[in-house]
């Protein structure tokens, strides 16, 4: 991955994460205050479906005071008073709530029992405990004939019709289907009342919720079983409790729901009123605005990526130019440059850097030819001390010899001739030494292109075996170790140059080793090159020596020229090979060549 | 059977039908039934001779109170009333032609199915107040009785005891739970109204019992019935009693010991448990002449006359 993906990559995962996390923070609040606000409204919707709950039960109160307050309720007191028999308004219950729209009403004598009862005719004479409640409105279980129980409010009124006499009226409204259905609600409120349908005194304990007894006013209410751990709760603690409900469990059709228990006197919860708001209105606004916050987070992270494209080019191209002309500087094109950017205004890092690294090239660039015009002038030294050095060495006997053949020359004939003789031998060898010393010279500096060809590794160390095992081995007992893989070596090489850079190495070897020892050559395969080691047993080089081996006209003999090295790390380098030298503490010197194996088709 | 011309007397065998056309072979005769409206015409050929009323209308389906209206008006002669009602006829100064009671109210129970056990029938029979019943649901216009006669034609009814006990009934329940038992009323909202009373008191005595309609799919563990006492002779009306509740053994005894222990087997069954005795009631409008009511409470049509209204 380069830096242009690498800076796209960092700066779109960065406005990416950027915009998502101020969508969902957004998002999250809108939850919050969308779902506050139901909260509230649902509230709201509660305390007033509340007050009117509230409202329907003094109307209840209202009713039962207006029947309380009539002539013919009253004349039926006097009367009873007076005659002691209830026996003739055993009826008069059920006309009486016919006429004042109630669905319970039952007349209690003095006694404590029913003179006439509207809801079920057959109870006089039997006692009614709700007839001694003293609160204005309270609510009931009350048992019906056919064995079942509903629910209902109640009001009780008491008429004195003397002294000790009363009588006392225990009216209310049935809370079912039409009570609920009598209700204002809001659009998307839905009101239910689940009741036990047991009778009071068969009610021992709250029975299992079943989904059946929770109605609304229009019937059954849709997902009732959904109420259930709401209804429950209500039941189990006596309090209001609210919730989320999924009815299908689809988010879009839940409800803000509301249970609310409905007590006795004695505080026994006879029955739950849920008040459900849907919240599909709210639901839809939220899906909006997500959908809104969607579009423009997948909107802004497209135009960040466009951007980033955008910045990722602009910011990694002169880096990229310079990483270009980084990579030719090293491969050698010191006058590499990169183009500058003309600013109106300042300059940013990337353009001291481009400024720097042109001015870092130009720098090496004009050191390079100063060092190799200081290595030039050196090597020039170094070749005139060379050449200094290896021509006095001739020249001093050839001083010599002409000196003393002019003093010879005052010698009788014979012995002139003799020392004639003697000198000019000595000048003719000094001669040819002269022109040894310059024609090594002259085959340094005329070092051929190496005339490729395939040919084996192993060709090569047998034949430079061949050529030096028996003088090694006679003039300083040496003993030859070759070492050969049994893979074939394949080389694309001149035999010729290598044969010298390896006779070169032999010769080193035999010279390092005046008191006799171990010549090992070895070739084998690593990979796809060939190495090829020269190691002897002989007194082993310094780290400074092995630093500077391959220097041309370096030598640690006496009368080495210093070209024999430099002439093998040459021939190497034309074959794309390597030479290094090892030498351990304990001593010996080892020389190792790597060369490319050639391809073996 | 000596008694074999009464009972062919009897409403069971009525003949009712003749080629002229016209029902019936008393003093008057079916014409027909429409709009609410069953009207009878004197029947000329009745062997007791032509009554004088030439045609009697019978308006059904009225409301008690729209009788009362229509006899106070005049446009109705005679209309029913109910036992119940009988106190309120008065206070409204009605003309009320009341009979002895004639009419007896029983509980049928059903002797087979869960009922089958004769200690929860007689459980049943000792939970039912009937005090209560006469009292308030009929206005204490019943006799109460717990024999099939009433006192007035044996003298021995009061042998037969009639109060609730509901603590001995308990004890014949023998804390049992026997599954719902089913009780259908023959008969209007006073029926029904006594029903539920039962049911009632039923429930105190450990019976899980539901008021059902008269006449279902299902024939109901109880019923509540009014057999009316067809004579005033005791072993005929024993016998039109308890061919009522279907037993068709023939009375053969005519001593007032002998029907007491008829009666006494058959009560001890408790197959019918005798509530009350009711009379039969009529209010008479104005112009009504001699109308008497026969031995089993009905109407004398045939000697009754209407006055001409000026």
């Amino acid at each position: 991955m380069n830096l242009r993906q690498k800076l796209l990559l960092l700066l779109s995962l960065t406005v990416a994460v950027v915009v998502l996390a101020v969508a969902w923070t957004v998002l999250v609040r809108i939850r919050l205050v969308f779902e506050q606000r139901d909260q509230q409204e649902t509230a709201l919707f509660v305390s007033q479906f509340q007050r009117e709950f509230q409202h329907r039960s003094d109307e209840v109160a209202a009713a039962v005071d207006r029947m309380a307050a009539s002539e013919r309720v009253r004349g039926m007191a006097f009367e009873l008073a007076q005659s002691g028999d209830p026996s003739q308004y055993v009826n008069e219950a059920q006309t009486l709530a016919q006429e004042s729209q109630l669905d319970f009403l039952e007349i209690v004598g003095p006694d404590g029992k029913i003179v006439s009862s509207a809801q079920w005719p057959a109870r006089f004479g039997y006692p009614e405990p709700a007839a001694i409640q003293t609160a204005a409105t309270f609510l009931k279980r009350e048992d019906l004939p056919d064995g079942s129980a509903v629910l209902g409010i109640f009001a009780v009124r008491t008429l004195r019709s003397g002294t000790e006499s009363e009588l006392r009226l225990v009216a209310g409204k049935r809370l079912d289907q039409s009570f609920l259905a009598d209700l204002p609600v809001v659009p998307g409120m839905l009101i239910g009342l689940y009741s036990d349908s047991m009778s009071a005194a068969a009610a021992t304990s709250p029975a299992s919720f079943d989904p059946k007894l929770l109605i609304a006013p229009a019937g059954e209410v849709p997902g009732a079983d959904r109420y259930q751990s709401l209804i429950d709760s209500a039941r189990r603690s006596g309090q209001q409790t609210s919730g989320i409900l999924y009815l299908n469990g689809q988010r879009g059709d839940s409800v803000n729901a509301t249970a609310i228990p409905l007590k006795d006197d004695t505080g026994n919860v006879l029955a739950v009123l849920t008040v459900a708001i849907s919240r599909e209105n709210m639901i839809e606004a939220q899906q909006h605005i997500r959908a809104i916050a969607y579009g423009v987070a997948s909107g802004g992270i497209l135009l960040a990526i466009l951007a980033s494209l955008w910045i990722a080019a602009r910011v990694s191209r002169p880096i990229e130019q310079l990483a270009r002309a980084a990579e030719q500087v090293a491969a050698g094109n010191w006058e590499t440059t990169v183009p500058e950017r003309k600013r109106v205004r300042g300059r940013d890092e990337v353009d001291v850097l481009a400024s720097g690294f042109n001015h870092m090239t130009a720098q090496l660039a004009a050191q390079r030819d100063r060092l190799v015009q200081s290595e030039r002038v050196a090597a020039w030294r170094e070749l005139a001390r060379r050449l200094a050095h290896e021509l006095k060495n001739p020249l001093f006997p050839l001083q010599l010899t002409v000196e003393n053949l002019v003093r010879a020359r005052e010698l009788p004939a014979a012995q002139f001739d003799e020392v004639f003789r003697e000198s000019t031998q000595t000048l003719s060898m000094e001669i040819a030494n002269l022109k040894s010393i310059i024609a090594r010279f002259s085959d340094f500096s005329k070092m051929p292109k190496p005339l490729l060809e395939r040919i084996d590794a192993k060709d090569i160390v047998e034949r430079a075996r061949f050529l030096y095992e028996a003088a090694g081995q006679n003039e300083a007992k040496i003993r030859f170790n070759v070492e050969l893989s049994s893979e074939p070596m394949p080389l694309d090489a001149d035999p010729e140059l290598l044969h010298r850079a390896l006779s070169n190495l032999l010769l080193n070897a035999i010279d390092a080793m005046t008191e006799g020892g171990t010549l090992t050559i070895s070739a084998e395969p690593r990979d796809d090159l060939v190495e090829i080691r020269v190691a002897d047993t002989g007194a082993g080089l310094t780290p400074e020596e092995c630093e500077r081996l391959f220097t041309p006209y370096y030598t640690t003999k006496q009368h080495g020229t210093g070209l024999g090295l430099a002439i093998v790390q040459s021939v190497v380098a034309d074959h794309a090979g390597t030479i290094a030298v090892e030498s351990p503490p304990e001593g010996g010197a080892v020389f190792v060549i790597t060369l490319p194996k050639a391809s073996e088709a | 059977m000596p008694n074999l011309p009464a009972l062919l007397a009897g409403d069971e065998y009525l003949i009712a039908n003749d080629p002229g056309g016209n029902i019936g072979t008393g003093p008057f005769q079916l014409n027909g039934f429409k709009d609410a409206v069953l009207t009878l015409s004197a029947n000329d050929n009745c062997w007791q001779g032509r009554p004088f009323v030439d045609s009697v209308e019978i308006r059904v389906h009225r409301s008690i109170r729209d009788q009362w209206l229509d006899i106070s008006v005049g446009s109705a002669d005679l209309v029913d009333v109910p036992a119940e009602q009988l106190r309120k006829a008065h206070e409204q100064r009605l003309t009320v032609l009341q009979s002895p009671p004639v009419l007896l109210l029983a509980l049928s129970v059903s002797s087979s199915g869960t009922l089958g056990n004769p200690d929860l029938r007689a459980a049943i029979a000792l939970a039912v107040d009937r005090g209560a019943l006469s009292n308030v649901i009929f206005q204490k216009q019943g006799e109460v009785t717990a024999s099939l006669l009433p006192g007035t034609l044996t003298g021995y009814s009061f042998l037969f005891p009639a109060e609730r006990d509901l603590n001995k009934s308990h004890e014949k329940h023998g804390g049992l739970t026997p599954p719902p038992l089913t009780l259908a009323a023959e008969g209007g909202s006073t029926m029904q109204l006594a029903a539920q009373r039962i049911a009632l008191n039923l429930r105190e005595a450990g019976f899980n019992v539901r008021v059902v309609a008269a006449g279902g799919a299902q024939p109901a563990d109880l019923a509540l019935r009014t057999l009316p006492l067809a004579s005033s002779q005791p072993r005929t009306a024993l016998e039109s009693i308890l061919r009522g509740a279907d037993v068709q053994t023939p009375v053969l005894e005519q001593t007032p010991d002998g029907l007491f222990r008829v009666e006494r087997e058959f009560l001890d069954a408790h197959t019918l448990i005798p509530l009350l005795y009711l009379p039969r009631a009529y209010a008479v409008g104005g112009r009504v002449r001699d109308l008497r009511l026969s031995t089993d409470g009905t109407p004398l049509l045939a000697g009754a006359a209407l006055q001409d209204t000026p």
